[in-house]
């Protein structure tokens, strides 16, 4: 400990003061542009720049550019260098002309010859020497450029004042200057104010085009960007409020039939579900308030009098023996609930391969007597080898709450049929018909709704719990569950349960 | 029978260790998973009740080290935890029986009872005798007093089923798990409907009913 005291106390002195003194000052000197973060802080604060379309947009205005110098450069090519090539041709070819003058008439015919030429009107510049370098004719008093003993490229500028207001103007020309055969000396040129007047005009046209393309890419990128950003901003305002509750809130679709409309048709569909969830979850808590307080409530009463009562053996026994009864109910409902619960929240249930038909088979069979005692003949076709992918007791309890449900409302004598066939679309169609009392159509999507009970029903305890197994059961596998008029009889049209399910393969 | 009861609840604990010895068998209770299992390896017991959530070392990591050491005494589960996952995994863990709890003390009699003497009839028989009752495992048939009797196949597993448990009682709820396999509790009494219908095959032409119903707890197959 003592050899750590001088080190803390050197650190209370204010080292590490001093430190950060050094350090905001660093800070405080530093533009706030240079900092590392400040561009991407901008950017992400810039809502254009972080939407993907205005990215995309920037990317294009890119390649837009790239475009439009390769276009200038070929158009360049296309006239400058065409028209000097020309221009250098035709000149070449005026100066072997003057050449042959020369050689057949002498300076005499040249000099005729060149004074003609230059009084013409034309781009054509001439100047002819003798072999002094004294000018004898042309357009110039003097050589633009020393001549050499060959012939050559000449490239030069030269001023001429304007009629119109006396202005200079600088002019660009090029052509061949020479000794012609060790005597004149002679320049053929082309003035290139013409071209050179063509070049301006298309390099101004390829200038406001790409300036012009530039500018559109960068309106239709803003637009197209905040119209995504807009939509992609609802379909988050939706989730946000959904988020702080709102269940009811749904995303905006406008019928573009785009990736947002799909995006926010999918998001809907989702909502939809987890409200129904969220409201069945309600349903259930007061059904399951009821379905439990109910009984418990007759529980607690009969305990309470029974204390109350004068002791007496039989009815204290009684009571005590009503009680056991009572708390088993309540117990069977609770194991209900909570298979149900699983049922519906396990997610992903490891699906094996699963013989349907002997599951409907044995339960048949183990079903038959008691239907019989009651007055209700069990018939069945079941179909070999219907192997669907499923949860095998989750299948075999399902089957056996609507074989039982059938059972119990319908009343004797009564017919009851369990079919397992393959359909017309190749999928299972389980299905349990009786000749009871059946559902009203209207009433039939509330039958399947966990816990909720027809009113009818509300005499047989737990009769609301089978079904909603059923239909949990059936959500699991995705199965359809479809509730139709059954054998009919005179006791009503009867109910017909189809859970329709996928096939895996056929054994037999 | 010597049973072994592992449970941390007390007052659940002591009210199995009344219920099990007034039925006969001498009790001893562990509170957690560690005291229960140095127990159950000394190799004493008969049975071994065991709870599944427990302190210190819960009953299906018990169950995995008492038979990897070797300790075969049969293990029934008692537990909270009921879905069929839960009971696989417990089955899967070596124990031999699984009943969820609440569970009715009728029940556990009976089953305790069950796996004692399901032990002994490990050895495979190809015939079962209960007084002129007689079963041949391989022919699948079945006389009375040397008359055949016409069994349904599910209805000669029903029977195999009471005579391997002949003079005990067995629950609603074993012959639903045992016989069918199934692991619901029917709403309606669709076993006592089987039961009458092996009754009028085996009892009704006969002086002495052999097939008797317990009143409260299930049946009994007596001699």
């Amino acid at each position: 400990m003592i050899e750590h005291e001088p080190r803390r106390a050197a650190s209370k002195l204010g080292l590490p003061n001093l430190a950060r003194l050094k350090l905001t000052r660093f800070k405080l000197a530093r533009p706030a542009f240079l900092r590392p973060d400040f561009w991407r802080r901008l950017a992400q604060r810039t809502i254009m720049l972080r939407t993907v379309t205005f990215r995309l947009a920037l990317v294009q205005i890119g390649l837009f550019a790239v475009f439009s110098l390769a276009l200038l450069g070929f158009v360049y090519y296309a006239t400058v260098v065409q028209t000097q090539a020309e221009a250098d041709a035709s000149a070449d070819q005026e100066f072997n002309e003057l050449a042959n003058v020369y050689e057949r008439d002498g300076m005499g015919g040249l000099n005729q010859e060149v004074f003609e030429r230059a009084a013409t009107a034309g781009p054509d510049l001439y100047v002819l020497a003798n072999e002094q370098g004294e000018i004898l004719a042309g357009d110039f008093g003097s050589f633009p450029q020393t001549p050499t003993a060959v012939s050559q490229r000449a490239v030069f500028q030269y001023k001429t004042v304007q009629a119109s207001n006396g202005e200079a103007v600088v002019n660009r020309a090029r052509g061949r200057i020479g000794r012609l055969n060790g005597g004149p000396i002679l320049l053929v040129a082309r003035d290139m104010a013409t071209s050179s007047e063509l070049v301006r005009r298309v390099t101004q046209a390829v200038y406001f085009g790409a300036g012009l393309g530039f500018f559109l890419s960068l309106i239709s990128g803003y637009f197209a960007s905040r119209q995504a950003a807009r939509r992609a901003d609802a379909l988050s305002r939706t989730a946000q409020d959904v988020m702080r509750g709102d269940l009811t809130r749904r995303a905006p679709v406008v019928g573009a039939n785009d990736e947002f409309d799909t995006l926010a048709q999918d998001l809907n569909a989702m909502l939809d579900r987890i409200e129904r969830l969220m409201r069945s979850a309600r349903t259930a808590g007061d059904a399951i308030a009821h379905d439990l307080r109910t009984p418990l409530t007759r529980l607690r009463t009969r305990l309470e009098a029974a204390l109350e009562s004068p002791p007496n053996e039989d009815a204290d026994r009684e009571a005590l023996r009503r009680a056991l009864d009572e708390t088993d109910s309540v117990l069977a409902t609770f194991t209900a609930v909570l298979r149900l619960a699983r049922v519906q929240s396990a997610a992903g249930w490891q699906f094996q391969r699963v013989d349907l038909s002997a599951i409907a088979r044995d339960l048949v069979e183990f079903y038959e007597p008691v239907a019989e005692d009651g007055g209700v003949s069990l018939s069945s076709e079941i179909e070999d080898g219907l192997v669907v992918p499923g949860e095998a007791s989750l299948l075999t309890q399902a089957l056996s709450n609507l074989i039982e449900n059938a059972i119990k409302y319908t009343p004797a004598p009564g017919r009851l049929h369990v079919s397992a066939m393959r359909n017309q679309s190749d999928r299972v169609a389980l299905s349990v018909a009786d000749t009871g009392p059946g559902v009203a159509p209207e009433d039939r999507e509330r039958v399947i709704d966990r816990f909720v009970r027809l009113e009818a029903a509300r005499s047989t305890p737990g009769a609301g719990l089978g079904l909603s197994l059923v239909a949990a059961v059936a959500e699991v596998h995705r199965a359809d569950l479809k509730l139709e008029d059954g054998l009919g009889g005179v006791d009503g049209p009867g109910l017909r349960v189809t859970l329709t399910l996928p096939v895996l393969a056929a054994k037999g | 029978m010597r049973v072994l009861l592992v449970e941390d609840e007390a007052e659940l604990a002591n009210n199995l260790r009344r219920a099990l010895s007034d039925d006969g068998h001498a009790v001893d209770i562990a509170d957690d998973g560690e005291a229960g299992e140095t127990l159950a390896r000394r190799g004493e017991y008969d049975v071994i009740v065991l709870d599944r959530m427990l302190p210190k070392r819960n009953g299906v990591k018990v169950v995995e080290n008492l038979r990897q050491a070797g300790v075969s005494t049969p293990v029934l589960f008692l537990s909270a935890l009921g879905e069929e996952d839960h009971r696989v995994e417990g089955l899967n863990a070596g124990s031999n029986d699984y009943l969820v709890k609440p569970v009715s003390t009728r029940e556990l009699l009976a089953r305790v009872r069950a796996l004692w003497h399901g032990r002994d009839r490990a050895a495979p028989a190809t015939k079962l005798n209960v007084a002129d009752m007689e079963m041949d495992l391989l022919a699948r048939t079945v006389t009375r007093a040397g008359k055949k009797i016409d069994l349904q196949p599910r209805e000669f597993r029903l029977l195999e089923y009471l005579m391997r448990h002949a003079g005990e009682v067995v629950t609603r709820t074993m012959l639903l798990e045992k016989v069918w396999d199934y692991h619901f509790d029917p709403q309606t009494n669709v076993i006592d409907v089987h039961i009458s219908r092996l009754r009028a095959k085996i009892d009704k032409e006969f002086a002495t009913p052999m097939l008797h119903t317990v009143r409260g707890s299930g049946y009994r197959l007596d001699a």
